[in-house]
């Protein structure tokens, strides 16, 4: 038997929210070719629609470790759904130097570092960043959150100008 | 739901979108009422369907440019009014929502439909501003004037705009990069 906190995101991705951005092709669950052989909750594996760019994917998967959902973030990061293992670095989006994209997406420098995003919605690497709640109020997870704000939030930067490739 | 049903997505101010599902053949006033959308016995009512993109093919130096998004009549059937294609339904009160954007000192306006997106408002905004570096423009988000909110990108103007007002204002701010 399932638990509350995964019908809870089983009922967020039959809601509307979710759906709209399924409609429009901006992200989806992976298929079962793409998941590994023990995957379970608190495990999920999405995809995100990306800008097209020479050579690179038109799309990034994503594991994500949901322990806890709404209440705790996420983490995770990005997911090679040919291997069915964490994306190698070198295949991870790259962006302009300098943007936001490219801090989000970085490899290096913090707790977490290749298997978490750089920003506020990832638990770890919340981790020693306690001055992020403050910087961006508006970044700060709640049980309110759902699994769209976390698409969204990062599917918009792989959209973005300051995506460039792989 | 039948193989020939279709699903689409109910906005309203104030309400978290809908998703449901109809055939063909209702009308859509008779979906509006299902869903608890509309009052029985409200007849004028503003309903748009589709997702407003006009601003986007607006010149950058127009100013106080206004869409002409038109509200549909409700009475006919979703395939008339081809809803498998357009997907979304916007019923609100206003005809537009007038909006202002501020950045740098300068104050941009625009009445768009409610059924515009706040992510095609964004890239109205990052258009109309020529002091904005346009190698930071992605940078640049929507936050509703004398707040922390940033609504969400797929969000719609109707949604967002307080009750009983037909009218929002915005700052246009550099989203912050996280450090440290």
């Amino acid at each position: 038997m399932s638990s509350p906190e995964q019908r809870l995101f089983e009922a967020d991705v039959q809601a509307a929210p979710y759906r709209i951005g399924a409609a429009k092709g901006q992200w989806g669950l992976a298929g079962a070719e793409a998941l590994p052989e023990n995957a379970a909750w608190p495990k999920v594996y999405l995809w995100m629609a990306a800008a097209p760019r020479t050579n690179a994917p038109d799309r990034f998967y994503v594991a994500l470790d949901l322990t806890g959902y709404r209440t705790a973030p996420p983490t995770g990061a990005f997911w090679d759904p040919v291997k069915r293992k964490a994306l190698a670095l070198d295949k991870w989006p790259k962006g302009r130097a300098g943007s936001r994209f490219a801090m989000v997406f970085r490899t290096s420098g913090f707790t977490g570092a290749g298997s978490a995003f750089y920003h506020p919605y990832d638990r770890v690497a919340l981790i020693g960043h306690a001055r992020w709640s403050t910087e961006q109020p508006h970044l700060v997870w709640s049980d309110s959150h759902t699994i769209v704000d976390y698409l969204e939030e990062f599917q918009t930067l792989l959209t973005s100008g300051d995506y460039l490739g792989i | 739901m039948e193989n020939s049903d279709i699903e689409l997505f109910l906005h309203a101010q104030g309400m978290t979108p809908q998703a449901v599902t109809a055939s063909p053949e209702d009308t859509l006033r008779k979906v509006l009422l299902r869903a608890a959308i509309i009052p029985e016995g409200k007849d004028e009512v503003l309903v748009f369907v589709g997702e407003c993109e006009e601003a986007l093919k607006e010149a950058s130096d127009i100013e106080d440019g206004v869409d002409e998004h038109e509200p549909i009549d409700i009475d006919l059937t979703l395939d008339v009014l081809e809803i498998h294609r357009h997907r979304h339904v916007h019923y609100h009160r206003c005809h537009h929502i007038a909006v202002e954007v501020n950045f740098g000192g300068k104050t941009k306006r625009h009445e768009f439909s409610p059924a515009t997106t706040i992510a095609v408002v964004t890239q109205w905004a990052r258009k109309k501003f020529p002091n904005l570096d346009p190698a930071a423009a992605a940078e640049y988000v929507l936050q509703i004037a004398g707040t922390a909110t940033q609504p969400r990108p797929s969000e719609h103007l109707g949604e967002v705009v307080s009750a009983g007002t037909c009218s929002i204002g915005f700052d246009l701010v550099k989203e912050i990069t996280p450090q440290g």
